[in-house]
């Protein structure tokens, strides 16, 4: 419903979130084919270009991995088709391998890698990797929106490049442009053409010998008619006609640029500043017109010098003079806001804000002592949880974890502390391989539905070619994409377009790669201990598919269908204040009610937030745990 | 003018649809709006504070508002008002909190008691201009059976008490449009939230 906003008329202005502005721009622009593997923080251009594929002609798919998504776009762009592939900033090394060559080989329609960032680690952890640095090891070119109204109009303005100089752009952004909001003013929206052909201009495709040298040299001179066309045209330089100060200057591009604009009316100055767009290739001459008559100039970009070390390379041939702050007045680490930049343009600019961060921070942590810690954790009836309770009941605490990515890998937290590391997709298989080829420690890989589709598959192919005494694997299988909001996958049983579609089982393909196979469903402690125990006695590949659909897309259901979820409550009677269900087995519906501390605690499940999973009154040893009936 | 709002509570509460209803209701009223809602990892119970910023463009460009500068700090969580208190300073700053607490399991794990509804008021009182707690959650569920219109409800409140500048009408025509669903109960909540506020 919320997606309504987005099919309003051009001169409309609705709030929109960046991600959705690509969305629509994308729509805007005549998108003929939408190919994504959910990442957050871009996760809402595809959903919400699902959730629209009913009513526009484009084509839109779910691909079990960024690579594929990549190349299914590449394919329509190269039949001359309009395409783009929204992904994570980690979706882009998965895609690597393929955006190289295709770049090459350039594309007879537009087609836009959509990459978000995600500094300071907002959504999805693991590192803070800076996409700029893809253009120029790809020779991509890359544009950069500041906020929702520039991330549609840069959408197609991508596109039109994109066409215009053969080549794929990439749209960076970064969380808070794809998370933020703005009234943005919608545009017109281009006939959408989702038919094409492929096999025209066959030496595009050339890149074997001497074909190969010919794409070389011609994407260089494409990255180079970009800088020297559009270096000037799409970067902006805004200096007023009164200003004050023409000495000092300010250089940045993204969300940035917002801070600083903002910063500069609370610290009420006015100054030049240059704004990036297009930072791949960076146009030197924008830059020398910038920094020419300067003294000083400060680049705000966050995450690594990346425009600095440009303005650097600029400057020592035409205004060696010239002083550059960048990295060493502001972090490389974490996101930039306000607060972050405002100090350091007081310093520059000696001027005063009237709040000292610093002493305010120190207040505001002080009020926030011993409160009540929040991280993040299992949604309550999250039948992952169940999984790993009945994991350490059969195979102890002193193990190898072989952790990977997805709603699993909150089991890395307390109580359950199963996770020992969290690298990429899939890496749970390749690396407990590795530590169990050289360790006898004993070890057990945990690997989700969506992630075992993605980058799975190949770790458990290498474990039975290369491993005789490969620990146990355990899927947990919910059946969606649940950590990016349930997007389906090929195990789920329908498309991207809503369409049924028969499921891949899990079960049936572990088979066929030859390992020992066991179901279990993850809301039965007998059952999950049972096949556990059963498979750790055996020796060879063995695979555990623990299946338990997330239960929050089972709350939905369950609440469309009109059939109420049966809520359990705790026996005060029966009750021994073991503490298993609060301590050991961790379910937020259960609490441990204290007047004060030290008090001996009273558990109660707060109805409001069980979601009747059941496992809590399997797992309690006094049978306290018992149903609700309906209206108690 | 420039109002910088904070709605701040736990994942899953329902605190980023809310945002989305206020932040559209802002709209309609005229204003430009900017905000940020986070996603993804955040998600999961944890904090999660949605900003919405509203009034001319030439004042706000950064999505986020800048720390102890925030208007309105709703929290629909009560510890997580202190957690917001960085947004806060004690000159500019309403809150408007309810009452229905979320315990972490990392209070019951590191035996930390949650803090009782004084004390909270104490810890927030140097941060705030003023502080309105309404028992939103409990009110949404004896008349409503559920504590998840008690969201609306206390945004009617924060309304009626004269704390956020936007319109009943506006924001019922908001609330009708974006409510994922029951969207007679959320504007029932809605109008008994401003009747509440009034008091």
């Amino acid at each position: 419903m919320i997606s309504m906003r987005l099919l309003e008329k051009k001169g409309k202005k609705v709030p929109l979130l960046g991600n959705e502005a690509i969305a629509r721009g994308a729509i805007e622009a005549g998108v003929g084919l939408v190919a994504s593997y959910p990442g957050t923080p871009s996760s809402e251009v595809p959903m919400t270009l699902s959730r629209l594929s009913d009513k526009f002609d484009y084509y839109f798919e779910y691909s079990s991995n960024e690579k594929v998504a990549f190349e299914t776009a590449a394919g329509a762009a190269w039949s001359g088709v309009r395409s783009i592939v929204p992904m994570k900033h980690f979706g882009l090394n998965v895609a690597a391998d393929s955006v190289s060559p295709v770049a090459y080989a350039g594309v007879r329609a537009g087609m836009v890698i959509m990459v978000a960032d995600d500094p300071k680690g907002w959504s999805s952890a693991q590192s803070e990797q800076d996409t700029r640095f893809y253009g120029e090891m790809f020779r991509i070119p890359i544009i950069e929106p500041a906020n929702p109204q520039e991330a549609l109009e840069f959408t197609k303005k991508a596109f039109e490049l994109s066409e215009e100089f053969e080549i794929p752009f990439i749209l960076r952004t970064t969380t808070k442009i794809s998370h933020s909001i703005e009234t943005v003013e919608l545009g017109g929206m281009k006939d959408i053409n989702n038919k094409g052909k492929f096999g025209e201009e066959p030496e595009r495709y050339d890149n074997v010998g001497p074909g190969l040298q010919k794409q070389h040299r011609r994407i260089n001179k494409k990255i180079k008619a970009i800088e020297e066309e559009y270096g000037e045209k799409l970067n902006k330089i805004e200096h007023s006609e009164d200003i004050e100060n023409e000495e000092i200057g300010i250089i940045t591009s993204g969300v940035s640029y917002e801070y600083v604009k903002e910063a500069m009316s609370k610290l009420n100055i006015d100054v030049p500043v240059a704004k990036l767009v297009l930072t791949y290739p960076i146009s030197r001459k924008f830059i020398d017109k910038f920094i020419k008559d300067k003294e000083e100039v400060l680049v705000v970009e966050e995450l690594q010098p990346f425009i600095e070390k440009e303005v650097e390379r600029v400057a020592k041939e035409t205004n060696p003079d010239l002083k550059i702050h960048g990295k060493d007045m502001l972090p490389r680490e974490g996101e930039y806001n306000l607060e972050v930049i405002i100090p350091a343009m007081e310093k520059l600019f000696d001027k005063d804000v009237g709040i000292d961060f610093e002493e305010h921070d120190k207040k505001a942590k002080e009020a926030m002592k011993d409160l009540p810690p929040r991280k993040p954790v299992f949604c309550p009836g999250c039948p992952h949880r169940s999984t790993f309770y009945a994991l350490k009941e059969i195979y102890g605490e002193n193990i190898v974890h072989g952790g990977d990515v997805g709603c699993y890998a909150l089991g890395k937290f307390e109580p359950y502390k199963m996770q020992d590391f969290l690298i990429s997709m899939g890496a749970s298989l390749g690396l407990t391989h590795g530590i169990k080829k050289v360790s006898d420690q004993d070890a057990v890989i945990t690997v989700g539905d969506s992630t075992f589709f993605h980058g799975g598959m190949p770790g458990l192919a290498n474990l039975k070619y290369n491993d005789g005494e490969s620990p146990l694997v355990v899927v947990f299988d919910n059946r969606w994409t649940a950590m990016t909001g349930h997007q389906p996958h090929p195990g789920t049983g329908e498309t991207g377009m809503g369409k049924k579609v028969t499921p891949l089982k899990i079960e049936d393909i572990a088979e066929a790669m030859g390992a020992e196979v066991e179901v279990a469903n993850s809301f039965s402690q007998k059952e999950l201990k049972e096949k556990i125990k059963e498979l750790k006695k055996k020796k060879g590949l063995r695979v555990l598919v623990s299946k338990g659909e997330c239960r929050l897309v089972t709350k939905r259901r369950k609440k469309k269908e009109e059939v109420p979820l049966v809520k359990f409550k705790v026996d005060q009677d029966k009750c021994t204040k073991c503490g298993i269900c609060t301590m050991k087995f961790a379910c937020p519906a259960i609490k441990e009610e204290r007047k004060k501390k030290g008090d001996e605690p009273k558990y109660v499940i707060d109805p409001e937030i069980c979601l009747g999973c059941s496992v809590c009154s399997q797992v309690c040893p006094e049978n306290a745990i018992k149903p609700r009936k309906q209206g108690e | 003018m420039k109002f910088d709002l904070v709605l701040t509570g736990v994942g899953g509460e329902g605190v980023l649809t809310t945002g989305v209803i206020v932040t559209k209701a802002a709209h309609e009223q005229g204003h430009y709006v900017r905000g940020v809602q986070l996603h993804g990892l955040a998600q999961r119970g944890g904090t999660i504070p949605t900003y919405v910023r509203f009034g001319d463009k030439e004042e706000i460009y950064s999505p986020s508002p800048m720390k102890a500068d925030a208007d309105l700090i709703m929290s629909f969580e009560p510890i997580e008002a202190v957690r917001a208190t960085e947004y806060a300073r004690k000159d500019k700053t309403d809150f408007v909190l309810n009452t229905y607490p979320y315990m972490p399991i990392y209070g019951n794990l590191e035996n930390v008691p949650y803090p009782s509804m004084k004390e909270i008021k104490e810890r927030i009182k140097p941060f705030a201009k003023s502080i309105e707690v309404f028992e939103s959650d409990v009110i949404s569920k004896e008349k409503f059976g559920d504590i998840v219109y008690g969201n609306l409800l206390l945004v009617g409140a924060a309304i009626s008490s004269g704390k956020l500048p936007l319109k009943e009408d506006i924001m019922r025509k908001s609330i009708k449009e974006l409510a994922p669903r029951e969207i007679k109960k959320n504007v029932k909540a809605f109008n008994l939230g401003l009747e509440i506020g009034k008091e």
